[in-house]
């Protein structure tokens, strides 16, 4: 026996890789292609067979040709891009203002933690209210223009934000503190070159799920006499039972959200490229 | 003539049966390497605290240069066991960390730089981030940010504690030669005897509960390796091995005493 161990070849090592089961390896890309790639085609499948009526799910040929006139000539005197426009203007004022607000006020808190047990009753409180909910108290207060509009949007990014940034200031590590003091550092130099770096990654993350959440706000804040916007187009054509516009709405909103999120990550990388290491 | 001056300090946290540190007594001039050497609970690392400034004394005096230690301060860089560096700055930024703190100017920074990273041999590594660097190069960054800061003694605390044996005993050779340039006081702490016998100028036994210093030693290991022995030739001197036997019967004693 042991000598015909000694006769077998040695099995020759296939090149490290993981078990497939014999599923063909696809990148990851490839396999969200796929994904997206059936989803379109069932679209197709349901409305071609005419089994779902074009009211409840126009084709996506007629979606098509709706997007291209809505490019042209538009839907309730904007075009496509101008709703778009005025959906990310309110967008972007809403995120400088939580931003300008919950960094600041987050590091606040983060060295005082006195501030936390004082603002942390009235944040968790209003965090989880779904916005629909005191909507109507913003409009008694703030009226219907503009203003109501980017505070709703402006809510929902700012707890994120300053959650986020209170994390991080608290977790950034101790001896990299006492490093920048005993080498002299005043109080001002250690937030600017220790403790704001520090936190850095984790109001990154703040802000990507506070843009999320913000995102998310706008159909809502767009129920506010809203003449442009995204959500605006979408609640309109709705009544009109336009369908094929919700649907158009619906994939800007989604896609824009996912170029956000990409660019954020992006941002990460590049702003914060240690986060994660181990150090 | 002592740089760092401490008398009859005492340290007790509160909540805590016993002192951490009871009536220490010592003083750092500024051509000696002090090692504290001792077990866990023995208040080493509550001594080097207080000399940094992180921690203030129950009873006695901290005091540098002759005036009273009141918290952390530039004259007293700390090199720690995790070495603290700020990974959003590359090695030059951490080395260069201190003297910009400082103000000192970008040109007379970036030759300072160069020279202590030459002096710890990464003269090459300025440009490199410091997640890339392995355990031993983060720590010899760290003593090089703590030299080019114009620091006037240097606490170390632990600091080769987490290197296996071999970049352990590299980084010692290379501490000795940096001291003996930078004609710098060097107080470091320990629970390696070896280490402490290699390195120390002179040495403090330390035995907990409450800690405290029990015996004191003058080794001269570490000049016989700067006259140009090897550390081979010193690690395995009778001279060397019979007292590391001494120190560790004398710490197994202590902590038997303790435990009875």
């Amino acid at each position: 026996m042991s000598q015909q161990e000694h006769v077998l070849p040695v099995p020759t090592a296939p090149a490290a890789r993981q078990r497939t089961w014999g599923i063909r390896p696809l990148a990851p890309w490839q396999w969200s292609s796929l994904s997206i790639g059936s989803l379109l085609l069932l679209w197709w499948a349901l409305s071609a067979s005419g089994l779902v009526p074009a009211l409840f799910l126009p084709s996506p040929a007629a979606v098509l040709t709706k997007l291209q006139s809505l490019v042209v000539q538009g839907y309730m005197e904007a075009t496509l891009q101008q709703h778009l426009l005025a959906s990310l203007q309110r967008m972007l004022l809403a995120l400088l203002a939580a931003v300008g607000i919950g960094v600041p006020l987050g590091i606040l808190i983060g060295v005082f933690p006195l501030l936390r047990h004082w603002l942390d009753p009235i944040i968790e409180f209003y965090r989880p209210l779904p916005p629909l909910a005191y909507l109507p108290l913003i409009v008694i207060w703030f009226g219907i223009g503009e203003v109501s509009k980017v505070l709703l949007i402006f809510l929902a990014i700012l707890a994120p934000v300053l959650i986020a940034t209170t994390h991080g200031v608290a977790s950034v590590h101790s001896i990299r503190q006492q490093a920048a003091l005993s080498l002299g550092a005043s109080r001002g130099q250690l937030l600017r070159h220790v403790i704001l770096p520090g936190a850095l990654p984790d109001i990154l993350t703040g802000i990507r799920i506070g843009l999320g959440a913000g995102w998310s706000t706008l159909v809502a804040a767009e129920l506010i006499a809203a003449t442009r916007g995204l959500g605006f187009m979408i609640q309109s054509a709705a009544q009109f039972l336009g369908t094929d516009i919700v649907v158009l709405g619906i994939i800007a909103i989604a896609l824009v959200a996912f170029v956000l999120e990409l660019g954020l990550r992006r941002l990460q990388r590049v702003l914060t490229p240690w986060h994660g290491k181990a150090l | 003539m002592s740089l760092l001056q401490v008398d009859k300090l005492t340290v007790h946290y509160p909540g805590q049966p016993l002192p951490a540190l009871q009536q220490v007594s010592l003083g750092l001039s500024p051509d000696e390497l002090l090692v504290a050497l001792g077990p866990s609970g023995c208040g080493k690392s509550t001594l080097l605290n207080v000399l940094a400034g992180f921690i203030a004394p129950t009873h006695g005096t901290v005091q540098f240069d002759g005036k009273p230690v009141s918290g952390p301060g530039a004259e007293r860089a700390v090199v720690f066991q995790n070495d603290g560096l700020l990974p959003w700055l590359d090695v030059a930024g951490n080395v260069a960390f201190g003297l910009k703190l400082q103000g000192v100017p970008a040109a007379q920074r970036a030759a300072i730089v160069a020279d202590t990273l030459q002096q710890v041999g990464l003269a090459d590594a300025g440009g490199k981030r410091v997640w890339e660097l392995s355990g031993g190069m983060r720590q010899r960054v760290g003593i090089a940010r703590a030299l080019a800061s114009q620091s006037r003694v240097l606490l170390m605390d632990e600091p080769f504690g987490a290197l296996d044996a071999f970049t352990r005993e590299q980084m010692q050779q290379l501490l000795l030669n940096v001291w003996q340039r930078s004609q710098r006081g060097v107080f470091l702490i320990t629970h390696d005897i070896e280490e402490a016998l290699f390195l120390a100028t002179s040495l403090v036994l330390m035995s907990p509960g409450p800690g405290r210093i029990v015996q004191y030693l003058r080794p001269t290991f570490s000049q016989r390796f700067l006259a140009g022995e090897s550390v081979r030739a010193i690690k395995s001197d009778p001279e060397f091995i019979t007292l590391r036997e001494e120190l560790l019967a004398s710490l197994t004693r202590t902590q038997h005493e303790e435990a009875a």
